[in-house]
């Protein structure tokens, strides 16, 4: 009865359960219990423990700075998958290809997190490239290893040196993995890393949805103010007021002007605010002030900045304007002539920026780039030794369409490269140890921290306007000459194109309605960015519409580019079908084929190891060359067949599987056998192993009713030892109530400091995929059921439960019922009953020797109870938990 | 050889062909050894009608030598135990011991392109549109009778330069700290593979009963690139050769104290009865696990007296505190560190591991070096010191150093008393005092930048491989079958360093 409970459920069997079991005569008694136990949720939830070591799961990035990120939404789904019993291959692929399927839906999108979970890097100054490509190597060797149990890993650099598998037929399945939007370096902060999946809460979503119908209608609006305002622009032309317009004056909303004609910095429009020179380490550079496009300019040389401070700072629903003349030499093949960001990858860009690259201007707005933005590039090529004056307006409307670029006052054509922005673009003051104070980037011109600048290259005359600029207002600011031609112009002289460009301008300088709406818009537009700035994300896999072209990598160098290759499979396997499309949805295809010779026997393997402490294959993570044969090649084919036959149904193999004699066989043995098998490969006995670390800290708290079984939701954080996480920068802060006392399966798991209390029992740090964890034995153990708290605290707990009982003994028949799920033989009760008799002399003689016992962990007895007799029981409970009785199922 | 294959196991046909097949597999696995060995001991026997000694390719005898299990050592081995000082962030060569006066009249020059030949850079200052050459504001001298330059950072590591073998060309290929660290730890920049210290663990055992094999101290407070535990995990090798961090504080070793106020005879008592108990169900169930259990648990048990009373410093003498410096009476320093270091090492510790943090010097690299090597010059110096006055040195082998070097560009701003240098893969600077090594030599040379070697590289995959062959293993041949794969420290590289040893 331990036994399947413990495997089906990661839970110890009640004395209610056993009673219940060991009072029904009838033949189906066990299977009852059976079926009790697989409906049960705990089998979800210990179905995707074990699923967990395989995925890789993780609730920190990993590697060096290895943050928290929350993706436990994701096991969330698993937990209910195996509860509902999706059938095994819709449950994989919906992993592999969620976001592929037709008509794709938010569950079938969040599973695919399975492909995102291997660690990312967000250390500053790593080449992204090579990170990026790891993980897609990740990816493809997880599937091999776990799905497949085939050591794909090994063909990364060179061909398997034992199986049939080239190093062309990796890079064939990299190719799979190998097109999402995504970044080997992801945001130093504590945003998601893209592609995300936005999940709204029902009330969240509610609120989205009215609040994006809101915008729509004041669009609406705004265009209607557009018609109605029309006669009267109309009216504005015939009368010739446009010739009024001063060429000289600057178009209303300027917040910002630099001529530096005056050889100093600072904002003609605000003497006060004033400009700096600098890099971001060192202040106070000397400008070089030299000949500029009128007076003087100011001259770059690629690495120091001017910095705004906190001018130029706007959010995505604000429209604004930046117009400046600047002097290209053209020996510059990259750089930034003026940005609103944190250094460049450090923070995924986030922000906006005007720049050069690839000998064309690059728009750019970001939360996180490369997903969650728009990038726009000019189809005409960049002018050099010459001055132009480069304005860039933007709607607020987060839509690639709100951007406009002109170059002297004429706009250019782009061509949009991105379109994806949904979520906001600034700091919100925030605060990092490796930042002095609380960090809003504001307006840069002409380099950036940690990236390229416009090196050699002159700026002058720096506008920046909070509105968006119409193209007449772009004139007047950047080459009023031309616009005093169309100003002198009559009413007839005017073009259709100078009569629109008119009106627009009418509408922006002179019409309150139209400027009112577009206010209200605004606004409107500033809650709908609010709202979804709160919504929780997580990374999903998304493929791009390009596929990335994948190429052999020789010796498994990121930048070692070899032949180019295409999605395939290694035909050793067998051959990927012509009608399968050439993506992770056909590649699922063929891993639930069932011409596949791997996919059933390494799965159905896997479970069975699971039960039986090794699998028919022992190598579970390797049916290859190296590996070792099946123990019982008949038996697996059999069940192999029998699970794909039964639709891939999980609950019926495990049923099967617990309900068969082999597994129902006693542990106990003769030293013959044991002698002739010590390792049972051949199964003349049931199997004997020790509980996982999760099982021994839910088995304590279970026996001593902690227990809070509530299932799924983020991580939690039970008792550690103080200042474990330091090295690694950062604090760990215990929960205190009712989520210390969560299933272990939810302890927050941190790659680079995983919690000792489960990870000295062989739990794996999850940085890569594990498919059979080990079983040591070490004085570390011992210590940590001796002495973590956690058991100290359910001893007590116990020691109190057990003062119910009057007879001593059978308050320990109980708590070593509870424990060891079997009752105590008469030595080991009388053993016990003299420890905690003399123990409990011992307390009542000096009870400041209870303290420990007493006061580690939260729970607290309450002051009727004898301290003495608690102690002295929670002894005894801790005594029974350091028994092989209760370590071992047997 | 053909062990067990005679003897079928089973009655069932299908079973006895897979019988026959493990076995021929097994035959052929350990043949491949078996026929090695069978040679090796005809070889031997040759040379033994022959009258000669025999010998094996390091020139020293392996009769009579006691090997285990795993046939290890397979030479004889120079170094018992070795303390590995690391110092985390990449120390600055150029500042402390790479001494490059020609740099000087190059102040603020363009790092020329025929020196950087294309090597790559981190995205932190690849994007820099001048490189300038930032010549240390140290200043250097010659000290000992090896002549060895140490810059004024460290005067008392310059006063044991006699003991000191120096690398300057060591090289690696990463440029960021995780895969460095990683690197230098386990030899692959990824993780997932056994450190050094689980290798030597699973290798050579241990010397000590009541403690673990492999510790690693790290100091307290220090700010700086994180680390992470799996820089002393076990790998894929056995859980019990993990390294064990001592901590400073009451429980050096996780979980070592017994609840507050129940002390060691009352856990002795409540032991003892876990054993009774333990018995009966060995009794019934017979199985040697409940044993190895039992005996885990009196290990941790003596852990519980040896551990403190190794780490418990207060009954060294004075002198010694002032020899290591007055912060090492303060637990949890570097200098602490070190002094807890050699009683570890005088207890049979084979493997005991620094860490020190912070010597990541991006920006304001003269001041950061300075502070940094304040902290540690004293206390490695000391620990010199130390072993040597207790006749240790001769069999233990003492290692410092960090992941990468630094540039000899600036990164971001140069003026004449600040610079900072970003992270440089191709040449920096170790050295190696002890058991097997030369004594007052520098061995390898980088070019005038400090920025490629010109002599001697010495890569980190040559650098493990002769610390194993120090230890009496042949890296090549100590290999543990993981995945199908019979993996090893030095991957499938490194050559040991012959003219470094002594």
């Amino acid at each position: 009865m331990r036994r399947v409970s413990f495997d089906l459920t990661g839970l110890p069997p009640s004395p209610e359960d056993i009673t219940r079991f060991v009072n029904n005569t009838s033949e189906s008694a066990y299977e009852e219990e059976v079926d009790r136990l697989l409906a049960s949720v705990h089998y979800g939830e210990h179905m995707a423990l074990d699923w967990m070591d395989l995925a890789r799961y993780a609730d920190t990035h990993g590697y060096t700075v290895d943050r928290y990120r929350d993706v436990s939404v994701w096991r969330d789904w698993v937990i209910a998958s195996f509860n509902e019993n999706r059938p095994y291959d819709e449950f994989v692929t919906w992993q592999m290809a969620g976001d592929m399927l037709p008509n794709a839906t938010k569950e079938q999108i969040l599973a695919t997190t399975f492909n995102r979970l291997h660690p990312q890097n967000l250390e500053g100054g790593i080449v992204d490239e090579e990170f990026r490509s790891e993980y897609v190597s990740d990816r493809t060797n997880v599937m091999g290893q776990g799905l497949l149990g085939l050591t794909l890993a090994c063909a990364k650099c060179h061909d398997h040196k034992y199986d049939p598998i080239s190093q062309k037929n990796y890079y064939e399945l990299y190719s799979f993995f190998n097109n999402v939007n995504e970044t080997g370096q992801i945001p130093w902060d504590f945003s998601m890393p893209v592609p995300s999946l936005m999940l709204p809460t029902e009330k969240e979503e509610q609120f989205l949805a009215y609040v994006d119908s809101l915008v729509n209608t004041k669009e609406t609006e705004l265009e209607k103010v557009v018609q109605t305002e029309k006669q009267t622009a109309e009216n504005w032309i015939t009368d010739k007021k446009y010739q009024k317009i001063n060429p000289q004056n600057k178009p209303k909303g300027l917040v910002v002007h630099y001529d530096f004609d005056r050889g100093r910095l600072y904002n003609k429009i605000n003497p006060s605010q004033k400009g700096e020179m600098r890099t971001k380490f060192t202040r106070n550079e000397i400008p070089e002030f030299v000949k500029g496009y009128a007076g003087k300019g100011l001259k770059m040389d690629g690495d120091v900045y001017l910095d705004l401070d906190k001018l130029g700072i706007y959010r995505r629903h604000q429209a604004f304007s930046i117009g400046i003349r600047v002097f290209i030499p053209k020996d510059l093949e990259e750089g930034v002539i003026f940005h609103k960001m944190l250094g460049t990858r450090l923070h995924s860009y986030r922000g906006y920026h005007l720049n050069i690259k690839d000998n064309k201007f690059e728009i750019l707005m970001a939360h996180v780039w490369p997903e969650n933005a728009i990038v726009e590039e000019t189809l005409d090529e960049v002018p050099r030794e010459k001055w132009v004056h480069l304005t860039m307006t933007y709607d607020g409307s987060s839509k690639a369409s709100g951007f406009k670029l002109f170059m002297d006052g004429v706009e250019m054509k782009t061509k949009i490269v991105h379109d994806n922005l949904y979520k906001d673009i600034v700091f919100n003051n925030y605060q990092d140890i490796i930042y002095d104070g609380p960090q809003e980037p504001g307006l840069k011109i002409g380099a950036r921290w940690r990236g390229r600048g416009i090196g050699g290259a002159i700026v002058d005359d720096l506008t920046v306007y909070e509105k968006e600029l119409t193209p007449l207002e772009v004139l007047q600011n950047s080459n009023p000459e031309t616009l005093k031609v169309l100003s002198s112009k009559s009413p007839e002289q005017l073009s259709k194109a100078e009569r629109d460009a008119l009106t627009k301008y009418f509408m922006a300088q002179n019409s309150t309605s139209f400027q009112d709406k577009l206010n209200e818009l605004k606004e409107i537009r500033s809650i709908q960015s609010d709202s979804t700035e709160k919504v929780k994300e997580v990374m999903v896999m998304k493929e791009m519409e390009e596929p990335r072209q994948a190429y052999i990598l020789e010796r498994g160098q990121y930048d070692a580019l070899g032949e180019e290759v295409f999605p395939n499979t290694p035909d050793a396997v067998f051959a990927f079908s012509d009608t399968l499309p050439k993506n992770r949805l056909g590649l699922s295809k063929w891993i639930f084929d069932e011409k596949n010779p791997l996919t059933a026997r390494v799965t159905v393997n896997r479970y069975w190891s699971k039960l039986f402490g090794t699998g028919l294959v022992k190598t579970v993570e390797d049916f290859g060359n190296q590996g070792e044969l099946p123990s019982h090649p008949k038996l697996l084919d059999w069940l192999a067949v029998n699970f794909i036959e039964s639709g891939w149904d999980v609950k019926a193999l495990h049923k099967l599987m617990v309900l068969s004699a082999t597994y129902r066989q006693s542990s106990l043995t003769t030293n013959e056998i044991k002698a002739m098998d010590p390792e049972n490969r051949l199964l003349a006995r049931g199997p004997a192993l020790r509980l996982t670390g999760e099982m021994l800290r839910d088995n304590a708290l279970l026996a001593s009713g902690l227990l809070n079984d509530s299932i799924g939701g983020p991580s939690v954080r039970p008792y550690q030892p103080k200042g474990l996480w330091k090295i690694n920068g950062s604090e760990y802060k215990p929960d205190s109530g009712e989520k210390l006392y969560r299933r272990s399966m939810y302890t927050i798991w941190k790659r680079s400091v995983p919690h000792p209390t489960i990870a000295t029992f062989d739990a794996p740090d999850r940085s890569v995929c594990i498919t059979r964890r080990q079983e040591t034995n070490t004085p570390l153990q011992a210590l940590v059921l001796l002495n973590d708290p956690t058991y100290i605290e359910a001893s007590r707990v116990m020691g109190k439960n057990m003062l119910v009982f009057k007879d001593p003994n059978q308050a320990i028949e109980n708590a070593f019922l509870r424990l060891t799920g079997r009752n105590p033989r008469k030595e080991e009760l009388h053993l016990l009953a003299v420890l905690r008799e003399e123990e409990y002399q011992k307390f009542k003689l000096k009870t400041t020797k209870a303290e420990g016992w007493l006061n580690t962990g939260e729970f607290r007895i309450s002051s009727e109870d004898d301290k003495a007799l608690v102690a002295a029981n929670a002894v005894v409970a801790s005594t029974i938990m350091n028994l092989d009785a209760t370590i071992m199922k047997r | 050889m053909c062990d067990g294959h005679d003897k079928l196991r089973s009655n069932n046909k299908d079973l006895q062909e897979v019988e026959k097949q493990w076995d021929r597999r097994h035959f052929l696995t350990k043949t491949s050894l078996g026929i090695g060995a069978m040679a090796l001991s005809s070889l031997l026997k040759t040379q033994d009608v022959l009258g000669k000694t025999t010998v094996n390719p390091n020139n020293v005898t392996v009769e009579g030598f006691l090997k285990n299990g795993l046939g290890l050592p397979h030479h004889l081995p120079k170094v018992k135990r070795i303390v590995y000082l690391f110092q985390s962030g990449g120390p600055s060569q150029l500042d402390m011991f790479d001494y490059k006066p020609k740099l000087q009249e190059m102040f603020g020059e363009n790092l020329p392109e025929s020196v950087r030949q294309g090597q790559r850079l981190t995205a932190m200052s690849a994007q820099q549109s001048v490189f300038p050459i930032a010549p240390t504001i140290m200043d250097f001298k010659q000290y000992g009778e090896s002549r060895a330059w140490v810059s004024e950072l460290l005067p008392e590591t310059a006063k044991v330069v006699d003991d000191i073998c120096f690398i300057k060309s060591m090289q690696t290929e990463q440029i960021n700290h995780d895969p460095a660290i990683t690197f230098m730890q386990t030899g692959h920049q990824l993780p997932g593979r056994p450190s050094i210290g689980s290798w030597l663990s699973y290798g050579l055992g241990s010397d000590n009963e009541n403690l673990p094999t492999f510790i690693t101290l790290i100091t307290k407070g220090q700010g700086g690139q994180p680390l992470y535990s799996r820089l002393w995990g076990n790998g894929f090798l056995p859980t019990e050769h993990q390294g064990v961090q001592f901590r400073s504080g009451k429980d050096p070793v996780l979980y070592l104290s017994d609840p507050e106020n129940y002390d060691g005879n009352d856990r002795r008592k409540m032991l003892d009865y876990l054993g009774k108990l333990n018995e009966v169900q060995h009794d019934a169930y017979g199985d040697p696990e409940i044993v190895a259990r039992m005996k885990q648990y009196e290990m941790a048990f003596r852990m519980q007296t040896s551990v403190p009373e190794v780490t418990d410093l207060s009954d060294e003498p004075d002198y010694i505190f002032d020899m290591y410096g007055k912060e090492s009476r303060e637990p949890g320093t570097y200098a602490a560190n070190c002094l807890m270091a050699r009683k570890l090492l005088e207890k049979g510790v084979k493997f005991v591991q620094l860490y020190h943090q912070g010597w990541d010097q991006h920006i304001f690299c003269p001041g950061g070096v300075r502070n940094k090597c304040k902290q540690t010059d004293r206390g490695g110096a000391a620990l010199l010191k130390d072993l040597k006055q207790r006749g240790m040195l001769e069999d233990t082998l003492v290692i410092w150093g960090g992941e990468f070097g630094r540039t000899v560009y600036s990164q971001g701003q140069l003026t004449k008393t600040n610079y900072g240098r970003d992270h440089h893969p191709k040449a920096f600077t170790m050295w190696m005092a002890g058991a097997g090594v030369k004594k007052g030599f520098t061995y390898g040379e980088t070019d005038d930048f400090s920025y490629n070697v010109i002599k001697d590289p010495v890569h980190i995959h040559d650098f493990h491989a002769t610390l194993m062959h120090l230890f009496g293993i042949d890296h090549e041949r100590f290999t543990f079958k993981h995945q199908g794969r019979r993996f090893r420290l030095t991957d499938v590289h490194g050559h040991v360093v012959k003219d470094l040893l002594a």
